[in-house]
């Protein structure tokens, strides 16, 4: 337990100085936008329930959606710019999560500025215009003056949401406290959640009390209060904006020619991202990591070059990207799937892992074992009376549809989790049968089996070594790489996954690749 | 009174309003009809009528606050549709009926505010605060750096008015200036009030609806009545020749209390 808890300090000062700059930027946009929004409708009463409705039903998108609905958003514009100017940019990561946050600190910086505005003794504002100010004197000397409290109250909450909401940033490709919950969330790491949680609680608790110190001083004229609760401001923010490089510089994982590793959300994709950067620190080639990329982020970012090394596997190219489906053959798949990534996305597979981590329906071994269960063909008697359970895509993946269209198999119920809680339920009998992963550490540690597939309708999931253009040509990376292709086998994926992901002596992803690399090296010690 | 600049115009008027009206609602209220007034330099007029009667729409059309519906206003020679709004108010003194203090600035900062606005130095206006705070009778050691909302009534008053004169003006126009103080206060402030206006040589233009302070400050009274002018003239000829039966009705009261007042002083006098 105090290894992992120094684990998690050890990130803290990547995660939460990363966190801070997205907030900071965030709510800079934020206010600098907001506030003439404000002013604006304020001054027009015909634009302000428009502007204040807009505002209103982009804060009733559930945020995880609307930072994600900016990738393919900024990707149409960046592709715009770069036809038009020349020149694209990053649809993934900082900007996307910048856009999003500061669209969501809109409402309350708007609406309470306007609230504040309006508010405004009409008595004073007379009196201000019949001294002789102008408008613009009237505005910031009598009117922002005067709603200021109202206002910076305003911010307060904008700042308490968006520090909160900073956290989903993580799937799009920005490192925050999510990182902290996104991966504990994955890894069975409670700890890990635990501290992302009170690390982002606390950040807006520290910012929500120095803005409020600040305010009380201004309205109190407390200078010393008020110079205090700014120097404290300005470090974070300050710290915020320039922390993340000095982090990463002192990591020596900074830099243009750093190979950027990236990683799915899940265990395994954790350990193979480790099991890269200890073979390149190895090499002595700079690498990086872009941890919990959304599934079908990945091979985005590897066309563009936001990352460079990546797994993925065949069946979901075939049947996500390439929109194939029905039954296939493995060899057919993987040659198809290899020229497909080269023709139309220019990345450069290096050839199969040597794993294959397929969706496999798995059920308790007890039940099955009761039922007389053991392929797909014989749950379809029983599946009316079953409950299955899949992880957030399952149900819409073509896959799926395949399964249903090749056995006629129709269940009681579909229910929705999150992949680390699917297990679980499974365990304790809330589902009966679940889309488990094959390499999955949690077949073994829960005790479940995995069903046959006899007419073949999942296809293959080979995982496969995927560089960018960028890198496809270095020499030092492909013969950094070579040697783990085809290396590791199922048995082992599945070994160091459970590594991880069981509840008691739990390691982390970077030892459970240190163990894979030690089996690579001398095979003896697989087992 | 460097900063005046302007050499005094010969003209017998310094505010003048021609066949002024001001409809509100697209012309369905009609706030002030067909108005005709001329102000005398040094003179302090007194706009006198009911709530309704059109006098505070007519003080606030004097600085453009509300731009007149027809007619043409002068001031100083200017007609005042034509020059720029915002130069005309720091030019004309104005306290507010609420008194408008602005409760975010200090005293100091409040008397500043037009010398601020007009950009002089900030040794010139520290000057220029702390001389007008004397002649309002406050001391500015104990009240420059003061909030407003540390004052009473009549302090506060008294800094409005330091405030309309900050920048040196030679019209002021009042809002109803002394209406919200205890009586004892208003007739310090009155008198303190009308000293000021003399030795400054101002053109005051006062709107009120207390017969007696019209009777006591003005050099001439003009009595507003349905957004009419319905008389005009100075305290003595009004009481002496009324013209008028709304103006008679107005006058009665304090006729009636003087006479009042008299034959108690008379008792007075017979008893000792």
């Amino acid at each position: 337990m105090n290894a992992n808890l120094a684990r998690q300090l050890e990130l803290l000062p990547l995660n939460l100085s990363h966190h801070v700059k997205l907030t900071v930027i965030a709510l800079a946009i934020g206010v600098v936008a907001g506030i003439p929004l404000a002013i604006l409708i304020a001054r027009k009463p015909a634009l302000r329930s428009p502007v204040l409705t807009t505002i209103g039903v982009i804060q009733t998108i559930p945020s995880l959606a609307l930072l994600a609905l900016m990738v393919p958003l900024l990707a149409v514009v960046s592709d715009l710019s770069s036809r038009l100017i020349g020149s694209g940019f990053s649809s993934f990561g900082l900007y996307p999560a910048v856009l999003a946050l500061s669209l969501y600190s809109l409402l309350p910086i708007v609406r309470n500025a306007v609230t504040g505005i309006l508010g405004v003794d009409p008595t004073l504002t007379e009196a201000a215009r019949g001294l002789g100010m102008t408008d613009r004197q009237t505005l910031l000397r009598v009117e922002l003056p005067l709603a200021a409290p109202v206002i910076v109250a305003g911010l307060r909450t904008a700042t308490v949401w968006v520090v909160g909401t900073a956290t989903l940033a993580t799937p799009v490709g920005q490192r925050s406290l999510g990182n902290y919950i996104f991966s504990g969330l994955q890894t069975r790491n409670w700890l890990a959640v635990l501290f992302g949680c009170v690390a982002a609680a606390s950040l807006a608790v520290t910012l929500d009390l120095l803005i409020g110190s600040l305010q009380r001083a201004v309205a109190e004229r407390r200078r010393r209060l008020a110079i205090a609760s700014i120097a404290g401001l300005a470090l974070l923010f300050g710290g915020g904006l320039v922390a993340p490089s000095l982090v990463s510089a002192s990591r020596g994982t900074s830099g243009k020619d750093a190979v950027a590793i990236g990683s799915k959300t899940f265990t395994e994709q954790y350990i193979l991202a480790s099991l890269f950067q200890q073979t390149f620190a190895d090499a002595g080639i700079p690498a990086r990591r872009v941890e919990n990329l959304g599934s079908n982020f990945g091979l985005d970012a590897l066309a563009s070059g936001e990352i460079d090394i990546f797994v993925d596997y065949t069946g979901t190219i075939w049947a996500n990207a390439m929109g194939r489906s029905g039954p296939a053959d493995r060899d057919a798949v993987l040659a198809e799937v290899t020229d497909w990534l080269a023709s139309e996305r220019g990345i450069r597979s290096l050839g199969r892992l040597g794993f294959e981590n397929a969706y496999a329906l798995a059920m308790r071994r007890d039940q099955a074992e009761a039922l007389g269960i053991r392929s797909i063909a014989d749950l379809v008697p029983h599946a009316r009376d079953l409950a299955i359970g899949g992880d957030y895509e399952f149900f819409e993946r073509p896959e799926w549809e395949a399964i249903r269209r090749s056995y006629g198999l129709d269940f009681a119920r579909e229910d929705t989790f999150d992949s680390t809680l699917m297990y679980q339920a499974a365990a304790s009998g809330q589902v009966d049968v679940i889309s488990a992963f094959t390499t999955d550490g949690r077949i073994d540690t829960f005790d479940l089996v995995l069903l046959d597939d006899p007419l073949g309708a999942i296809p293959p999931y080979d995982a496969l070594l995927l560089l960018s253009p960028r890198v496809s040509g270095r020499s030092d990376v492909i013969s950094a790489l070579s040697p783990l292709v085809g290396s590791i086998s199922n048995d082992r994926m599945r070994a160091a996954n459970g590594l991880v992901d069981r509840d008691t002596d739990k390691k982390p992803p970077s030892a459970a690749a240190s163990a894979l690399r030690s089996w690579i090296v001398d095979p003896e010690g697989a087992d | 009174m460097t900063r005046m600049g302007r050499p005094v115009t010969e003209s017998s008027t310094m505010i003048s309003a021609r066949a002024v009206s001001k409809s509100f609602d697209g012309g369905r209220t009609q706030s002030v009809l067909d108005l005709d007034l001329d102000v005398r330099p040094g003179e302090f007029l007194v706009l006198l009528g009911e709530s309704g009667s059109g006098k505070t729409t007519t003080l606030k059309m004097l600085n453009g606050l509300i731009p007149p519906s027809s007619g043409a206003i002068v001031v100083d020679g200017e007609d005042i549709s034509r020059v720029d709004q915002v130069r005309l108010r720091r030019r004309i003194g104005y306290v507010f009926q609420g008194i408008g203090l602005f409760p975010h600035l200090s005293v100091a900062e409040n008397v500043a505010l037009v010398p601020t606005l007009l950009g002089w130095p900030a040794e010139e206006r520290e000057q220029r605060v702390d001389e007008l705070l004397r002649l309002v009778h406050l001391d500015p050691e104990v009240y420059r750096d003061r909030a407003p909302s540390e004052l009473s009534g009549g302090q506060r008053q008294r800094v409005g008015i330091a405030r309309a004169l900050a920048g040196r003006p030679r019209i002021v126009l009042m809002d109803e200036p002394f209406g919200a103080l205890d009586p004892i206060t208003r007739d310090h402030l009155q008198i303190e009030y009308q000293k000021i206006h003399r030795d400054l040589g101002l053109t005051t233009v006062m709107v009120t609806h207390d017969i007696t302070e019209s009777l006591l400050l003005a050099d001439r009274i003009a009595v507003m009545n349905g957004g009419r002018l319905v008389r005009l003239g100075e305290p003595a000829e009004l009481i002496a020749e009324p013209g008028d039966p709304y103006v008679a009705q107005l006058l009665e009261t304090p006729r009636r209390q003087a006479e009042r007042l008299g034959d108690l002083l008379d008792a007075g006098k017979g008893a000792r």
